[in-house]
């Protein structure tokens, strides 16, 4: 074993090969993929799924099950050749020297086992400590990665702990051991926006504090910005492009990255002026990868003769810090050109109010036995006095995290749920307790809904075809079936899909693909308000920008309202008109898209706007971490919802927050948020987000 | 006259061999597993330059080799006996085995040719395709075809009549010729020797098959379109009629089932109406199931309502009536309209007598027995179905493609039956094909304790039981249905196993 006076790399990839083999086949993973990691650097892998960075992570932990095999290269760990060690020596390693966190806690924490006990067993088994001294290292950790209570959590099994906390404790399983690598996969992408920042905060604490190297895995490149100092860009099984942060995100020198730049919505993107720019193309499954250049297919500055005929090698820029593009041209390329000027849209002029939400409540009751019924009552309040309306051709956002009543209140619009109190006025019609069977074919047929997961929104044993025929019939549109066909064959070609795409099966179509036939379902009875709810979420960066764009140009085109569910406010940004924040059933603030990214703002809006990561160097946030979790709506806080975790109550006299829901507040035409602040103290409130001048 | 000897003619060159590969076996495993307690270990693969994959054999693989390979002498073996046995003339070359194989015949053809069809079209063929690539259900699907050509092609396959006597043979040994079965007509042997009553062994096994493929699987697909039928809504709607079903069905699991078959078929129970009472509510099911399907996707379209869903459902409620009522409302209307109109006269009287005891048209004629028989594995099965389906869909109802069809407007039961039915479907199918492997151990086992079947019948179960009295002492009569017996249900579990493998995949 080396001495702990090891000062080489602490990790050292050369030249790493790693491909799964099937019966017939070898489909390789991850091609000529090199890196090192220094003592107490953090080094972020970015890349769309299916590139192969989660098979960088397994190969270093040796774990790539009964197909996959190392078939090049060496992993360095201190010095030493992971490939060549015995199982043995690597059982030493793991968990010790490299740990590794998973995307979700919950798989990564053993059920049956208290907290204090799957903590307490990693610094016995691998050093062979007391139980009361192991004891004392986890109420140390638990307190580093600051959870309240330490002795209570240590207690507690994994179910009693929420998300976040369950994220935490995973972390504080991986430092026990006081690893030298950290292998950080996805580790906040199961978790809130607000809960997710407060993670990263830690992580990037405890890297300083305990000079742990990391391997940081996203697929976001805000995070990488926020916690890694070295960047690698993934593409289809190859590393791109790698070097710092600094030189990566301002000076790139490969095509990808700089495509991929362009597709995600950055302060400044404009969804008229300034749109997103989509890759071209579809991610190359990985037998099917074109000679020379992976990106080449989808690449503007491809050139035949050149990027397709052999093998590219990784090649370093000049004057960087070990900066290096696996690009043949990156040397005649004017990096500095600016965006193709694309077609600048006219913006759909926004109409008449079309949808009225005026004191709508939606409470739940829950007996606290479903067998007999005569039990306690619990009420959940999943909407408390909603106001708000929507306009035609406009898109209102709807934010805020889980368990704020966003899907409750498209329950509600849609008529799967009925509201318990208030009116919703669609169509110059009370709707809010018309459950979705009693309301006629042309109310169900103006209001639809597109779905988040693409793999869930369609039935796998229809056809597509099939399935946007079926919506035609609901909503009585076609008088044959032939005519419903053609109707159908319309609806694919503006949704951008070919038009035999309708005899296939959804198994056989990408994400995004699903993701537009969802939309042409939504779209087929030519709805008038489409409830989108996170519809881009789960797809990869690259389709993300295609898919909005999508969505806009129907809008456009349809002059359709769109109501827009997500707690991504960078895309909120880029394509909303109005934005409606929620925080446990209520609405804290609305206003115009300006409006509510500028100051003053509601003390929550200011905390989710500074939780959000963003890939741009030259900005700089406010940094505010919200403390503590949601409370449950079951047993919301008295007075100001959002009062356990404002960092604004104290200016507020009286403990007016602790006992009374603060009224609406008017701050501008249009806008409004609901806090107690004085509006001197709203006035006080700085920018979060702040764009260096050029 | 001697019995013919197993083997026939190809059994002097044919049974060293065989013998020799079931040694080789036997050795190559002792070694083997001898090598592995020593820490020897198969060879690990290698990686070319070329990304390829190849081996060096070492002394563990060797014997791995030899295992596979007397393992394929013997499959050649039995091949070569069941051809010669075809190709061969007469009863003394052919020996039992090859008598046994040539009666097999148009299961053999009709086996080759399913098989050689669904390779070649395999891709086009959805999961059922997807089978012919796991060898696990080949080998499954295989058996249960075996045993589904046998029950249609009996009659072509058996040689003498499932309860015909021959007082010579009774208890004789497999092979023994039958006396003056030239001047009678009769085939020559009886194969696989003659039960205590002097019936044909074989050809019973044989006549066995179609009783034993007609009760099950039928019995099976009512047990299932009943637990679907109330698992969908309890499933997808939930609350007290959720709870209430629920119940009812663990009440049902957990009654004894012998006991309730016992309770079903005594006598009292049956003369109060009991089994026709439960197939009365049992077999309405499906007919609400069917309507319900058909009405949910078609509400839109009123034309296929009128021309198709109505005529198919009114079709299916004649045969629920003659089946389990033995009512035909068409020959009860003419009847008693005609006597009405023309009281007094003979016509009439006997036309009135007709309306009481009169064959339905429609209707398929179930003997009292078996009607018991079918209610009470249709009672007992269909509750773990509905289970089963009940907590598919209380997975699948929470997936966006269902809340997509709520929010279209679709009504309650096109969801259950079109968008969560469908995709429930991997594991009904896997479930279907275990099931009827315990519903065909079920009748064994009800046959075994005399219930309910006709003591005549060749049911496999019955025979069983019948040859247990004189076992120690003649064994070959119980033998052949218990081993067909088991090679069904063997070959089902198989085949369940492979399209749950296949289904995964996807």
């Amino acid at each position: 074993m080396t001495t702990d006076t090891y000062d080489g790399p602490i990790l050292e990839i050369e030249n790493l090969s790693i491909s799964f083999f099937t019966r017939l086949f070898e489909i390789p993973a991850v091609m000529d993929f090199s890196t090192k990691v220094m003592p107490g650097e953090a080094m972020g892998l970015v890349g769309e799924s299916g590139c192969g960075k989660s098979t960088v992570a397994l190969g270093v932990m040796q774990d790539l099950g009964v197909n996959g095999r190392i078939v090049g290269g060496t992993i360095k760990f201190k010095g030493q050749n992971l490939n060549e060690m015995s199982p043995q020596q690597l059982a030493r390693i793991r968990g010790k020297e490299i740990a590794m966190i998973y995307q979700e806690p919950m798989a990564s924490l053993n059920p049956a086992m208290k907290i204090g006990k799957q903590l307490m067993e990693v610094p016995m088994i691998h050093e062979g400590v007391s139980e009361r001294e192991a004891w004392q290292r986890a109420l140390e950790v638990v307190t580093d990665v600051r959870l309240p209570d330490p002795e209570r959590i240590l207690d507690a099994y994994p179910h009693q702990l929420s998300g976040g906390q369950q994220q935490r404790i995973v972390i504080a399983l991986a430092l026990m051991a006081n690893p030298s690598l950290l292998i950080l996969d996805e580790p906040t992408t199961a978790l809130d926006v607000t809960v997710e920042a407060a993670v990263v905060e830690i992580v990037k604490d405890l890297g300083k504090k305990y000079g742990t190297s990391m391997l940081f895995i996203s697929h976001n490149l805000g995070l990488i910005l926020e916690t890694c100092d070295r960047i690698c860009v993934m593409y289809s099984g190859e590393a791109v492009e790698t070097g710092s942060i600094a030189d990566v995100f301002d000076k790139m020198r490969h095509p990808y990255t700089q495509a991929l730049f362009r597709s995600i919505p950055l302060p400044g993107a404009d969804k008229n002026s300034r749109p997103l720019v989509a890759i071209p193309g579809n991610f190359p499954l990985p037998n099917e990868r074109p000679r020379g250049c992976n990106f080449g297919p989808r690449c503007d500055y491809f050139e035949s003769g050149l990027c397709d005929e052999s093998d590219i090698r990784m090649d370093t820029i000049a004057g960087d810090d070990r900066h290096e593009s696996r690009c043949l041209r990156f040397r005649d390329i004017d990096w500095d050109a600016p965006i193709r000027a694309a077609i600048e849209v006219e913006k759909a002029e926004i109409g008449d109010i079309v949808l009225k939400v005026d004191n709508l409540k939606k409470y739940y009751e829950v007996a606290a036995s479903a067998l007999f019924s005569h039990g306690e009552k619990k009420v959940v309040k999943a909407n408390e006095t909603l106001s708000f309306v929507a306009r035609e051709a406009e898109t209102l956002a709807i934010v805020g995290e889980s368990g704020c009543g966003k899907s409750t209140l498209a329950k509600v619009l849609m008529g799967l749920e009925t509201a318990t109190d208030g009116q919703i006025i669609l169509n110059n019609k009370g709707v809010e307790s018309t459950p979705i069977q009693e309301r006629d074919t042309a109310t169900v047929s103006s209001v639809q809904m597109v779905f988040q997961n693409p793999f869930d929104t369609l039935n796998p044993s229809m056809t597509v075809g099939r399935q946007i025929m079926r919506a035609l019939e609901v909503f009585g549109i076609g008088k044959s079936e032939s005519a419903r066909r053609q109707r159908m064959l319309e609806l694919l070609d503006l949704v951008k899909l070919p038009r035999d795409f309708a005899d296939r099966m959804p198994r056989q179509l990408s994400g995004g693909q699903k993701q537009r036939v969802g939309i042409a379902r939504a779209f087929a009875g030519d709805a008038k308000i489409v409830v989108a709810d996170e519809p881009v979420s789960a797809l990869d960066v690259s389709v993300q920008a295609a898919v909005t764009d999508l969505l806009m140009e129907i809008q456009r085109e349809k002059k359709t309202t769109l109501l827009f569910i997500s707690h991504d406010l960078s895309i909120v940004r880029y394509l909303s008109d109005r934005v409606m924040v929620m925080y446990l059933g209520h609405v804290v603030e609305i206003g115009s898209t300006d409006q509510v990214f500028s100051p003053p703002y509601h003390p929550y809006t200011e905390a989710l706007l500074s939780a959000v990561p963003i890939a741009d160097t030259s900005v700089t946030k406010e940094h505010i971490v919200l403390e503590g979790e949601i409370p449950s709506a079951m047993d919301p806080p008295p007075g100001c919802p959002f009062q356990t975790r404002c960092r604004w109550k104290k200016d507020v006299p009286g403990g007016l927050c602790d006992r009374e829901v603060p009224p609406i507040k008017k701050i501008a035409d249009g806008h409004h948020i609901k806090c107690h602040l004085s509006d001197e103290k709203l006035a006080q409130m700085v920018p979060v987000i702040k764009i260096a001048a050029e | 006259m001697e019995p013919i000897t197993w083997s026939g003619s190809l059994g002097p060159f044919l049974n060293p061999v065989m013998l020799a590969a079931v040694v080789l076996f036997f050795a190559a495993f002792v070694i083997n597993l001898v090598m592995s307690f020593a820490g020897m270990r198969q060879a690990e693969p290698i990686v070319n330059p070329d990304h390829t994959i190849s081996y060096r054999m070492g002394p563990v693989d060797f014997t791995l080799a030899a295992m596979k390979y007397s393992v394929f002498a013997v499959l050649a073996c039995i091949v070569i006996f069941i051809l010669g046995g075809i190709l061969q003339p007469g009863m003394e070359a052919k020996g039992i085995i090859g008598g046994v194989s040539a009666r097999f015949l148009p299961v053999w053809i009709g086996l080759v040719a399913t098989f050689v069809l669904s390779i070649r079209y395999k891709r086009r063929l959805g999961l059922y395709g997807k089978l012919f690539d796991n060898l696990i259900g080949m080998i499954g699907f295989g058996l249960v075809m075996f045993w589904i050509f046998t029950a249609i092609f009996a009659p072509m396959i058996a040689t003498h009549g499932a309860i015909d006597v021959v007082s010579a043979m009774r208890n004789d040994v497999p092979g023994s010729p039958v006396p003056g079965a030239a001047a009678d007509g009769l085939f020559s042997h009886y194969l696989l020797g003659g039960d205590a009553l002097g019936r044909d062994v074989f050809s019973r096994m044989v006549f066995g098959a179609r009783e034993v493929l007609t009760i099950a699987p039928v019995a099976t697909l009512f047990a299932f379109m009943v637990g679907i039928t109330l698992g969908l809504p309890a499933g997808y709607m939930g609350g007290r009629f959720d709870t209430l079903i629920t119940f009812v069905a663990n009440l049902v699991l957990a009654f004894p089932v012998i006991l309730l078959f016992y309770l079903l078929v005594t006598p009292e129970i049956v003369e109060a109406g009991v089994p026709v009472y439960m197939a009365a509510v049992l077999f309405l099911l499906p007919v609400i199931f069917i309507w319900v399907l058909l009405y949910s996707r078609y509400r839109n379209q009123p034309g296929v309502i009128k021309w198709v869903a109505i005529p198919i459902t009114l079709a299916l409620l004649l045969l629920y009536l003659g089946t389990v009522f033995e009512f035909d409302p068409f020959v009860w209307l003419t009847t008693s309209f005609i006597g009405y109109l023309n009281q007094g006269n003979p016509v009439s009287d006997w036309m009135l007598t007709t309306r009481e005891n009169y064959e339905p048209l429609v209707g398929i004629p179930i003997d009292g027995n078996l009607l018991i028989v079918f209610v009470a594995v249709v009672f007992v099965n269909s509750p773990t179905v509905f289970r089963i389906v009940r907590g598919l869909v209380l997975d699948i109802r929470t997936r966006d493609y269902v809340a997509a069809a709520q929010t279209r407007g679709e009504g309650p039961w096109y969801i259950m039956l079109w968008e969560i039915l469908p995709n429930a479907r991997g594991p009904l199918i896997v479930d279907f094909c275990l099931r009827i492997g315990y519903t065909t151990i079920l009748l064994g086992t009800l046959g075994f304790f005399g219930l309910g079947v006709d003591p005549e019948s060749p049911n496999w179960g019955s025979t069983i039981n019948e040859g247990r009295r004189l076992l120690t002492i003649y064994p070959h009569p119980p033998l052949p249905p218990a081993l067909a017996l088991m090679s069904l249900v063997l070959g089902l579990n198989l085949l369940a196993d492979g399209l749950r493998e296949e289904s995964l995949k996807d």
